[in-house]
């Protein structure tokens, strides 16, 4: 039986609401875990929500990176195990350097909080299986340092690796500049490592996983959830 | 004959603070939760800020230091109800341009 | 009474000192007056208020707690219950707007949090001076970039707000917040402290001199530390507030807390001598066991700083272990500061010494403030002011107006906000007139704010009627039936008769209309003092209502938005020529004057109930309620915000006594709403309405021809809706981001 852990770190908000998309809808078992007692890597999957841990002081996800629940989060990375960052989650990742580059201030230096388009431009990850390529899947976001940066000559490393996950677009599918709400590099919105298990995204899936709250009537940011966990049901039934 | 002038500059920081007994939680928190759990516990406080370094052309490091101070009360660089505002010179430069 | 040497004379009237000696049987002591002086401070006691707001109805069918308390506690089935308030921030703001709007967030939600439950939803209702001001924008663009960076980051949506632009509120700017929350019935924490030997925590931040102003009579006597080094302003600390909410709420959760309070205004003294009178007993503190941040403070300080993100919890002592436990898991500090004693009394010792002891009652309860009130004699004059000339081109006025501020689109405020955390908001920002959350039971909260402070200032009985009718009328809009409301009023100087009287009319006014809709109030706050030392001008009298609606779960969400072509466009209620405080008259004609509109009292609840029932039964496709701009501008918001439909209307079938045009498209007459429904529907829809003996016709139809078109039968105009959307849409952004090019 597959077996998740969201991660709550001080200052997490978006946990409640992670854990209630996991258990109500995608129906898997899945625990509230206190970074401190998150000392075992006991489960199969992971996911580190949104919120501002540590009031984003210093840096969003500066001082979270440094909680010794990383290395459990570290290890079951290693492990092959999916871990996913969503929004100060993915920050914190990238903090943590289990992911590259750096998330930035808004470009417009206000807080944006709005729905937006993202492109699926890698489908074959453990967060994607169950999308299609160039799919568009609309999600709100809701970020003050939602700007992804890494510096020009990785970015190409990043692209052949196939660890470019999701973009902004517009309607039609195209990486436009008014389609970037935030100001990233190459509209990137979610990455993964070099080996596909851990993703870290700006827009929040858990806020788009049942029709009624969104503006569009639509519930694609669960296939993201649901790709997971068929990942960890067929880690799992390798491993029999 | 190409005229040159020499112009002084000076490089003045303008740091802005809370007030020193008002709290600075973001200073106090990187303090507890990433400083002194991290085993510097020598360090007994932290305090955060913002820092403006600007370029300033003057011909003295107290006219320069009077230019900013100025500029900071004019544009609302800093509250002075909530906030300190530090100004000092850190350089001097000459420029000679055509 | 000795006379107390004029540097050390407490912030009291002499009528209060005298009765303090008197109830007291002896000179208080310079901490008890210290205490008293907190405590009876206009904020804390309501002294020039209480007498008058008891006309206010505070009961109802589902109402559990009325005022009081820190919030009301509305019972919306299944065990579930919600709280409501509504705090503001105005002096600090005008100085400090982005701590000051962001400590005010703060404030508000551990109200919320102090009955034990979860703060769900913010809502920001805001007054400044026109955006013409940089003054003015100074304090819009730091009091928004404040609510959003403290809410966003506790992790509580801003769901709904308003803002009102006016000269008055130039220098005295108006920032309320309102909070809701939402909790189980069995764990709310009622603030007494009613047991004899529980003991008393004080939790969360360090007590420093916050709040300690050159105005009171602890500064003057005690201390001389400068302005300069401390801050004038509290410094916001979300994070501290966030985790604060999370560990007291899993105490709740867990039975841990008997009683609670949060420690703003006066600080311990008025958060401890209220849960010890409530409960009717008295407390032991031990001012050595507050946590200090600042050295050598004196009792008085300590009683009555105002440092931020302090709770007081009142717990049984089997439950002190597992209180430490849960507090400690969370890092927030705390310590036990006393215990709950039977003998009325507030006893402060410091350093083993009694420094104050005085009955919880006497200090909780301050003399009531009798104050003369008289009407101003502009109100006479201003109703009588002339009807202005209409504009000869209309098309052009409904552009100016869709520009203007008060009634531009408000996105570049609420994009600011996170107003989708929690996963509950189900009708958005922008969306409709009031947003939706949904419940765990099922049912889905509605929540909307009304305000008009332009028409309470021309009359502030049918002003204020007016703003609660506003507020119900954003409810019923969407389908909800109301449940309750929270008031803030907020006025200038109340010892000016003409300020005061204002303030009388404006609670008959609430009283007559919750009385007439059978909705109560269960809460709210009075601001006096909102007036510009120097000039003493007072702001426009400005209560501000929230009210909270239910909607059964088989409703469709109903949205502002036009939905699609051919279909017909019906005006429900009755348009009159009331043009006094309109947004075209202040706008337009530049004219402050003329006769406020004036609610049916006696139809109104029939109404609301109409139109929520025909909401219910899906007969309609988007519904709008009139209100700043008139008709006018209701039909264009919803053609905008569908993106493509438009619409053409005839003016001569618009029930009511509104003669000449411009009456009819811009009398912001209340109680009136416009429904979309499909044709085969119509008849059915106003033939209901009529049976109830309200007025209703159909007005035109919805058009695919990108038009907004008015006519009658002298004249027609028509917009262009890509015109009309620019320009409602940009005007805001444009005005704030001048910078970005």
């Amino acid at each position: 039986m597959p077996q998740v852990a969201v991660v709550q770190y001080p200052g997490s908000n978006c946990d409640l609401d992670a854990l209630e998309v996991l258990q109500k809808i995608v129906r898997v078992k899945t625990d509230l875990v206190w970074h401190k007692q998150l000392t075992h890597d006991n489960y199969d999957g992971y996911i580190l929500p949104g919120g501002f841990s540590y009031g984003d002081y210093l840096r969003a996800g500066a001082i979270a990176a440094h909680s010794p629940s990383l290395k459990i989060v570290r290890e079951a990375a290693k492990a092959g195990k999916p871990v996913l960052g969503i929004c100060n989650g993915f920050q914190i990742l990238v903090e943590a350097n289990l992911l590259p580059g750096a998330v930035l201030r808004n470009a417009n230096l206000r807080f944006i909080c709005k729905w937006i388009n993202l492109r699926v431009d890698n489908n074959k990850t453990p967060f994607t299986r169950k999308m299609k390529m160039g799919q568009l899947l609309r999600v709100p976001i809701a970020h003050n340092e939602g700007r992804y940066y890494l510096e020009p000559e990785q970015i190409q490393t990043l692209e052949k690796n196939g660890q470019v996950v999701l973009r902004y677009a517009d309607n039609k599918g195209d990486t436009t500049m008014d389609a970037n709400p935030n100001g990233s590099l190459e509209n990137i919105a979610g990455i993964c490592n070099p080996d596909h298990n851990v993703m870290g995204l700006m827009p929040h899936p858990e806020r788009a996983s049942q029709s009624e709250l969104s503006p569009y009537n639509n519930a694609e940011g669960r296939l993201i959830f649901d790709s997971m966990i068929e990942t960890i049901r067929e880690r799992n039934e390798g491993r029999r | 004959m190409v005229l040159k002038t020499r112009n002084q500059y000076r490089t003045v920081e303008v740091i802005i603070q809370n007030k020193p007994l008002a709290r600075d939680p973001e200073g106090e928190t990187i303090h507890r939760n990433l400083v002194l759990k991290g085993g510097y516990d020598l360090v007994t406080g932290v305090r955060a800020g913002k820092l403006l370094r600007m370029t300033v052309q003057a011909e003295s490091g107290q006219e320069a230091e009077n230019i900013v101070r100025r500029l900071c009360d004019d544009l609302r660089i800093y509250n002075p109800v909530a906030h300190s505002c530090e100004v000092r010179i850190v350089g001097k430069e000459d420029r000679i341009t055509e | 009474m000795t006379v107390l040497e004029e540097i050390q004379k407490p912030n009291l009237t002499r009528e209060e000192m005298e009765y303090a000696v008197r109830k007291l049987g002896r000179q208080p002591g310079s901490v008890e007056w210290a205490m008293l002086e907190a405590e009876w401070s206009e904020h804390c006691s309501y002294k020039s208020s209480r007498q008058v707001l008891k006309q206010l109805p505070t009961k109802g069918p589902r109402v559990l707690v009325g005022p009081g308390y820190d919030a009301g506690v509305v019972d919306v089935g299944e065990g579930w219950v919600i709280t409501l308030h509504i705090e503001s921030h105005n002096h600090p703001s005008a100085i400090d707007p982005y701590g000051g709007a962001a400590t005010g967030v703060g404030g508000v939600v551990r109200d919320i949090l102090s009955l034990g439950t979860r703060p769900i939803a913010l809502l920001d209702p805001l007054r400044f001076g026109k955006l013409d001001s940089p003054h003015s924008r100074w304090l819009f663009e730091n009091v928004v970039r404040g609510i959003g960076e403290y809410g966003n980051c506790i992790g509580v949506p801003t769901v709904g707000g308003e803002v009102e632009f006016d000269e008055s509120f130039e220098r005295n700017c108006l920032v309320d917040v309102v909070c809701v929350g939402l909790g189980k019935k069995k764990d709310l924490v009622m603030a007494d402290a009613d047991t004899l030997g529980d003991l008393v925590y004080l939790v969360g931040g360090s007590t420093g001199r916050d709040g300690i102003r050159g105005a009171s009579f602890a500064s003057r006597v005690l201390t001389e530390k400068s302005d300069t080094e401390r801050s004038a302003v509290q410094v916001p600390d979300p994070f501290a507030k966030k985790l604060i909410i999370e560990a007291v709420l899993e105490a709740v959760n867990s039975g841990l807390v008997r009683g609670m309070k949060d420690l703003g205004g006066g600080g311990i003294t008025c958060a401890l001598s209220e849960m010890a009178a409530k409960g009717g007993t008295g407390m032991r503190i031990e001012l050595d066991k507050v946590r200090k941040r600042e050295p050598d403070m004196h009792a008085a300080e300590i009683m009555i700083s105002e440092s931020q993100e302090r709770m007081a919890l009142v717990i049984n002592p089997k439950m002190e272990d597992r209180l430490i436990q849960t507090l400690e898991k969370y890092e927030i500090p705390y310590s036990r500061i006393g215990t709950v004693t039977n003998d009325g009394q507030l006893t402060i010792t410091m350093g083993g010494d009694i420094v104050a002891s005085a009955p919880s009652r006497f200090v909780a309860e301050a003399p009531l403030a009798h104050h003369s009130s008289r009407k101003p004699v502009y109100i006479d004059k201003l109703e009588k002011t002339n009807h202005p000339d209409a504009p000869k081109d209309l098309g052009r006025t409904l552009l100016r107006l869709l520009a203007s501020s008060n009634i531009a689109s408000k996105e570049w405020i609420y994009r600011q906000y996170d107003h989708e955390v929690g996963i509950r908001t189900l009708v958005k920002p922008g969306d409709a007139d009031s947003a939706h959350l949904r419940l765990p039971n099922g049912k889905r909260l509605a929540i909307t704010i009304g305000g008009n402070s332009k028409r309470c200032y021309l009359d502030p009985y049918w002003g204020s009627v007016g703003a609660v009718s506003e507020a119900l009328c954003n409810l019923a809009a969407t389908g909800a039936q109301p449940l309750a409301v929270v008031d803030h009023l907020q006025f200038g100087n109340p010892n000016n008769p003409e300020v005061y009287w204002t303030f009388k009319e404006t609670v008959r006014g609430i009283t007559d209309y919750l009385t007439a809709v059978k909705v109560a109030c269960v809460g709210g706050k009075v601001s006096f003092y909102n007036e510009d030392a120097e000039t003493g001008t007072a702001i426009k009298p400005s209560p501000v209502i929230s009210a909270i609606g239910l909607v059964e779960k088989q409703t469709r969400l109903i949205r502002e938005a036009f939905t699609g072509k051919g279909n017909d466009v019906i005006i429900v209620g009755e348009t009159g020529p009331e043009m006094g405080g309109s947004e075209y008259y202040e706008h337009i004609h530049r004219v402050t004057g003329g006769t406020v509109p004036r609610v049916r009292l006696k139809t109104e609840k029939k109404l609301l109930a109409a139109i929520v029932r025909t909401l219910r039964s899906n007969l309609a496709l988007s519904a709008h309620d009139c209100s700043k701009g008139g008709l006018a501008v209701t039909l264009s918001e919803m053609a905008i915000k569908s993106g493509r439909v438009g619409f053409k209307v005839d003016l001569d079938k618009l029930p009511g006594k509104a003669g000449r045009i411009d009456e009819k498209l811009f009398s912001e007459s209340p109680s009136r709403f416009i429904l979309e429904t499909e044709r085969r529907k119509t008849n059915r829809v106003i033939r209901s309405f009529r049976r109830a003996g309200i007025l209703a016709g159909k007005l035109g139809e919805t058009t695919d021809d990108q038009h907004l078109s008015f006519g009658d039968r002298m004249q027609t105009f028509r917009l262009d809706l890509s015109e009309a959307s620019d320009i409602w849409g940009r005007t805001i952004s444009e005005i704030m981001e001048v910078r970005s090019q």
